[in-house]
């Protein structure tokens, strides 16, 4: 798939019809998204053209990818994906491929300099809020929804099919389908529900809170209640024509010869099937509005919040401001975010959120060979993930840094877990807080993540490596080329050496090399956990040498020290990965390049104040994403 | 001259534990005169096979059983094991890696999957969900979708793949993946959810049955007043949610017409959740498409042994490594060897529901006899990820339209989807292409 390369003369030619034309643009530019780089001989831009230029330069560029046609646009919106992409590339040493000329280090760094300078000219007063299609529930919002609606919690959602997950979670409103089959399990979902309801005096109380008397007409009556249920259960006021219609209903079923409950029980079922309840609607702006952004209403804020930070709908409080009118009040939305934070609810946080930015639901269904790992238990799998969840919501319960869940001395363990890591001292099933031993740091070096990254029969050093340039430092390799040549293994294999040794000789070829060398330098870091998380010195006669070499120069030997080299070196790519991941999470779409503004404003922030928890949700719940909607 | 009996003279009898109710039976009293219904199902394997022990040597008639398919031994005369069927869409095409998605989403759709991780996921529309649009209302489930592995719940699944990919055969839409149920007591209460009981609650069904009917008036009409007022991708998850409402109303409808006898299986019993032993889930599983074929609760059937690059450890046949990471065995013969195990373990579960197929009698023939049933993998072998000469086999003779007991070589780059075409031909859909088709695909007859 490779284009043939151009002669350089003509690419000569080429670039400087193009300095006409920037000259040109530049001087009739005053606005300050347009491309106003100085001088033209720029040192970053003429390497970028040195070592990028063959390939990515004019029509029928590589990949699509043609700087000249970048360059040449005064504004920097319609690139700021492959420009954020080049940076990338550029930075991590990914391009130019092994097969062309290097640039230098300090190259490098001037190119990536000169792309960020480009990207900086972005004006981030324009509000960018991006797309979010509508949401339906996923089976976890349904549980708690419902719990929360009719105050039974009995999770008729586990019976639903898989949700599924789109960007590493499953709240995404693109890939939320809605099959058939599941169709017929909220009919039947409903009516179970509601069965349920008129049986428990308790909760049917809730909900038939009034009855017909001299006071109050029947009709009257059935009204109220209706009003009550649609409107929690559609987390907006309902409108009038709504409960009319609800209204009617039951006067049919009555007609049809239902008694007075069952005919409310199908008031109430119709009500839980609506696409009102089972989506979280949201309506696009007008299709004249100039901007096609609208401000999201109060009561849509109050879902968000509720959402994002509890998987289940607003509670009395959220509706109240709402109906005030005073969620759109910045301050007010911070104090909320807090409170919130503080509520046992946000436990839903942990559970949903943490689990799925860490992979831990894979914990669930690994299997390790029992004759290599007799430790491993279905008891010490649900520790490890225990473990993982309680380090989480330690540091969201006592608003720590986020950088400690890189650098931890501590952890939580119950007696089996300690055993586990060699701990001493601990009984009983009972997690508790205790300093790790020196050769932990962070959940990455928790038994639940050195598990679900390893093998069923060995540890994964790639697979480990790639889960911290994907998970961690929000930099994903990209993936391998189509006819990679997997590892040798197996008897026999061992003859050609330690894991560490194959692993280099597979990646002799330059091709591998160069995203190889960055991801195995940070698997082999870890290779001191075998593939169940245990402290081990050697993999079968071999040594382990967990030492290695980051970008840079920057040299680490053992776990413990590749963990505080990455919060140190790497923070920013932490931080910005990590916000990524919760973003993706608090609106339910991908992050878009067009986020960077919002990524940039909440990363100051984060740095701001200390890397603190819940600056980071605050400034979530307050960015123009969480607060707007856009037509595109 | 045979006197035809009602079900009820079946349940007497024969006692409960046989009480299923037999559609031959059923067609008897209703004096059918045609054919028997025509049953189609797709079985998916994951992560190709070790192509050596699968592929016979000899084709046509008295074709040798490798290693692999020897379980099948005594089904050799339903088989047409077919060689050269390829499934182009499976490969990267300029979209990377990501084969393991890309190959069950094509699997029965025949397109290729745009690559996303989750903003627009598409592929095209699977052939079961062809012929379900076409032939669907004539049974109360117009099809099923069964799986043993439910979709991943966290991480990417395969290379800037969505999930759904890879853990979806049957597509509705080219944007809607069905859901596959995994659990058999799910199954189970789809399938005989309007059981058969005492009058007062079946008289209590009935009424339930007009309430769920004003219900879905209701939220139709919801969901219509909404749409107007959305955009474009939004009103796309509505028409989802209209079409459920579509399939749940024909459901109801067809349950109405049969009489209460018919419609539940008085004595089989329901299974308490999803069995820890894989062999029993996957057993478990058959047993359910097997009764839902028998009872006419629908014609059309999926199943997913697992999700593609399933990692699955096989310690039941001495496998304890993980199928994907094996099944890149880079030509190790132990790691041969044991995905050979693994693919004889999958095709011993084939084996039997081919058994229960055949042991039960409908009209002039058995069960299999009146199915045509696809098993295979989207992937030729694991380790080169390519797609073309897949392990297929396709089993029963679709009311004697195929000549079985052969192994058919077809042409290199025959499109998969010539096959489906074929299929649905004979289950009486007759469409021009689908997905990357050429043509019909010849050589199922002689």
């Amino acid at each position: 798939m490779t284009s043939p390369r151009r002669p350089s003369a003509w690419r000569i030619s080429l670039t400087a019809g193009w300095l006409v034309a920037a000259t040109l643009l530049c001087g009739f530019s005053a606005s300050s998204s347009t491309f106003a780089d100085g001088p033209a001989e720029s040192p970053g831009r003429r390497l970028l053209e040195r070592f990028c230029g063959d390939c990515h330069f004019g029509e029928g560029s590589e990949g699509g990818l043609d700087f000249e046609k970048m360059m040449a646009s005064p504004k920097v919106d319609p690139f700021i994906g492959p420009w954020e992409k080049s940076y990338n590339m550029v930075r991590a040493a990914l391009m130019p491929p092994a097969s062309e000329d290097q640039p230098t280090p300090r190259q490098r760094r001037e190119i990536a300099a000169w792309i960020d300078a480009r990207l900086r000219q972005l004006d981030c007063t324009v509000k960018r809020p991006g797309r979010v299609t509508i949401r339906r529930l996923n089976r976890t919002e349904y549980n708690r929804t419902i719990a929360d609606l009719v105050g039974i919690d009995f999770h008729p959602a586990d019976d639903f099919p898989a949700d599924d997950v789109g960007y590493g979670f499953d709240n995404i409103g693109d890939v939320l389908t809605l099959p058939p089959m599941l169709m017929e399990k909220y009919l039947r979902a409903a009516e179970e529900i509601v069965r349920r309801t008129m049986e428990d005096p308790q909760a049917r109380r809730r909900i038939v809170f009034c009855r017909p008397g001299p006071e109050l007409s029947p009709e009257e009556c059935l009204k109220r209640i209706l009003r009550r249920f649609a409107t929690r259960a559609y987390r907006r006021p309902v409108r009038d024509d709504e409960l009319q219609r609800l209204v009617e209903l039951v006067q049919r079923a009555r007609k049809g010869g239902a008694t007075p409950k069952d005919a409310l029980s199908v008031a109430l079922q119709a009500v839980l099937v609506s696409p009102h309840f089972l989506f979280r609607v949201e309506r696009d702006p007008p299709a004249d509005d100039p901007d096609g952004i609208r401000p999201l209403n109060d009561y849509e804020i109050a879902s968000r919040l509720s959402y994002f930070l509890w998987s289940t709908m607003p509670d009395e409080r959220l509706f109240e401001l709402a109906s005030q009118g005073k969620l759109r009040d910045r301050d007010t939305l911070k104090k909320e975010a807090r409170r919130m934070l503080a509520d046992p609810r946000a436990e839903a946080l942990v559970q949903n959120f943490a689990s799925q930015w860490l992979t831990l639901g894979r914990l669930e269904r690994v299997e390790r060979d029992p004759e290599r790992f007799p430790a491993f238990s279905d008891q010490l799998r649900r520790d490890m993930l225990e473990e993982t969840l309680a380090l989480f919501r330690y540091v969201m319960r006592d608003d720590r840094s986020i950088l400690e869940f890189l650098t931890a001395d501590y952890t939580f363990v119950n007696e089996r877990l300690a055993r586990h890591y060699g701990i001493e001292g601990v009984r009983g099933d009972v997690f508790r807080k205790v300093a790790l031993p020196p050769q932990r740091r962070g959940v990455v070096t928790h038994a639940s993540i050195l598990t679900v990254t390893s093998n069923p029969t060995r540890t994964s050093p790639v697979s480990r490596g790639k889960w911290l340039m994907e998970t961690i430092l929000g930099t994903p390799p990209p993936p391998p080329p189509g006819d990679a040549a997997p590892l040798a293994e197996g008897k026999g294999a061992e003859l050609l050496g330690s894991l560490r040794e194959r692993l280099e000789q597979h990646r002799a070829d330059p091709e591998c090399a160069t995203c190889h060398k960055q991801m195995d330098v940070l698997g082999f870091g870890l290779e001191n956990f075998d593939a169940i998380g245990s402290w081990r010195a050697k993999d079968g006669r071999f040594p382990i040498d967990a030492s290695g070499e980051l970008p840079g120069g920057i040299r680490f030997s053992g776990p413990s020290e590749l963990m505080m080299v990455l919060a140190e070196a790497r923070r920013d790519d932490f931080c910005r990965g990590f916000t990524r991941k919760m973003l993706t999470y608090a609106l339910g779409r991908g992050v878009v390049p067009e986020d960077r503004c919002t990524l940039e404003r909440i990363r100051v922030e984060l740095e701001r104040s200390g890397y603190r928890f819940s600056r980071l949700v605050e400034a979530i719940v307050t960015s123009d994403p969480f607060l707007y909607r856009a037509a595109k | 001259m045979n006197r035809p009996i009602s079900r009820r003279t079946v349940l007497r009898g024969l006692g409960a534990a046989l009480a299923l109710p037999s559609l031959e039976a059923m067609r008897a009293a209703q004096g059918a005169a045609s054919a028997p219904p025509l049953r189609m199902a797709f079985l998916f394997v994951p992560n190709g096979v070790n192509v050596e022990h699968w592929f016979p040597r000899r084709t046509g008639f008295a074709f040798d059983l490798p290693q692999t398919l020897q379980p099948l031994a005594r089904f050799q005369d339903d088989l047409l094991v077919i060689s050269g069927l390829t499934h182009n869409g499976g490969r990267p095409n300029g979209d990377g890696p990501g084969d393991h998605a890309r190959c069950a989403s094509v699997f029965l759709t025949g397109a290729q999957p745009r690559k996303t991780s989750g903003a627009g996921i598409r592929v095209g529309v699977s052939v079961d969900q062809i012929a379900a649009k076409h032939k669907g209302s004539r049974t109360p489930l117009p099809s099923l979708e069964l799986g043993c592995e439910p979709g991943r719940s966290s991480g990417n699944c395969d290379s800037g793949y969505s999930c759904a990919y890879s853990s979806s055969i049957s597509w509705a839409t080219p944007s809607t993946p069905l859901g596959k149920e995994v659990n058999p007591r799910l199954v189970f209460e789809r399938l005989f959810s309007q059981g058969t009981g005492s009058s007062e609650r079946r008289q209590r069904r009935g009424l339930q049955a007009e309430f769920q009917k004003s219900i879905l008036d209701f939220v139709a009409e919801d969901a219509r007043r909404l749409g107007r007022r959305l955009g474009p991708a939004d009103r796309r998850k509505l028409d989802e949610y209209l079409e459920g409402v579509r399939t749940v109303e024909q459901r109801i409808a067809k349950l109405e017409e049969r009489t209460v006898e018919e419609q539940g299986p008085a004595a089989l019993a329901k299974p308490p959740g999803i069995p820890s032993d894989y062999g029993e889930h996957l057993r478990l599983m058959a047993d359910m498409m097997v009764t839902a074929f028998q009872s006419d609760l629908t014609r059309i059937a999926t199943f997913m042994f697992a999700n593609a690059g399933s990692n699955r450890s096989y310690r039941m046949v001495g496998v304890p490594e993980g199928h994907h990471s094996l099944s890149h065995h880079g030509n190790n013969s132990a790691k041969l060897a044991k995905i050979a195990q693994i693919n004889r373990f999958h095709v011993q579960q084939f084996a039997y529901l081919l058994e229960r197929l055949r042991a039960i009698p409908e009209e002039d023939g058995t069960l299999l006899d009146h199915c045509m049933i696809v098993y295979g993998s989207g992937i030729h072998d694991g380790n080169r990820h390519n797609n073309e000469n897949l392990p297929i086999i396709l089993a029963g003779r679709a009311n004697g339209t195929i000549d079985t007991g052969r192994h058919l070589r077809v042409p290199r780059e025959t499109p998969m989807t010539n096959l489906f075409l074929s299929m649905l031909d004979r289950f009486g859909v007759s469409i021009d292409w689908m997905g990357d088709s050429t043509g019909r695909l010849s050589g199922l007859t002689l």
